[in-house]
């Protein structure tokens, strides 16, 4: 569960955009959306820092 | 479906491998053939095979690269093929082991190394299609 999709959306930032600001591809961007991938703790890091926000906010236990 | 999962950095660094690959295919095939036809003589061959096997050594450090710098999802993809393969390898191997015992015919070691790299392509193309999605402004 987390709430990436609906922080990209405030910024009206595409999966290739957000994928281009955290150095990864935009299918990584997806399958995290998605919940189909979990990221590293780095890049849940990464994007915590994107989003000005604390890992816990975006991510939360399934 | 398989480019989205490739950053531009991920491009750079496989191609770089496919290169080496290439290399050393083309280099082993040409040794493969000219040691087959005597066309070359002894020490030319071993020249060839010596060439080949480091391209291939090239290769795998290419590949380890490219693995260790890839897209995290890109470097799953990639290591979930690598077990698959092998495993179906290995299964293939010792399976056929025992079937040959009780009358398939007889295959060489070559076939198994087929199993590993068509399970390794099969695998890849299942696990891109796996995590795949359309994008969602």
């Amino acid at each position: 569960m987390n709430r990436l999709r609906v922080l990209r959306a405030e910024r009206r930032w595409s999966q290739a955009e957000l994928a281009e600001r955290l150095g990864v591809s935009r299918q990584t961007v997806n399958a995290i959306e998605t919940g189909k991938f979990d990221p590293s703790l780095p890049l849940a890091f990464a994007i915590a820092k994107v989003f000005e926000s604390k890992i816990e906010e975006i991510f939360t236990p399934a | 479906m398989v480019s989205a999962a490739f950053t531009p950095r991920d491009r750079h660094n496989y191609a770089i491998f496919s290169r080496w690959m290439v290399g050393a295919m083309l280099v082993f095939v040409a040794a493969t053939i000219s040691i087959d036809a005597k066309w070359i003589p002894n020490a030319g061959g071993w020249a060839l095979t010596i060439l080949s096997v480091a391209l291939m050594l090239l290769s795998i450090r290419a590949y380890i690269y490219f693995l260790r710098n890839a897209d995290e999802l890109l470097r799953k993809v990639h290591l979930d093929a690598l077990a698959l393969a092998f495993g179906f390898g290995t299964v293939a191997m010792m399976g056929y082991r025992l079937c040959e015992r009780l009358g398939a015919p007889k295959l060489d070691i070559n076939d198994s190394f087929l199993v590993m790299l068509l399970t390794w392509a099969a695998a890849q193309w299942f696990g891109f299609r796996r995590y795949a999605g359309d994008e969602e402004a």
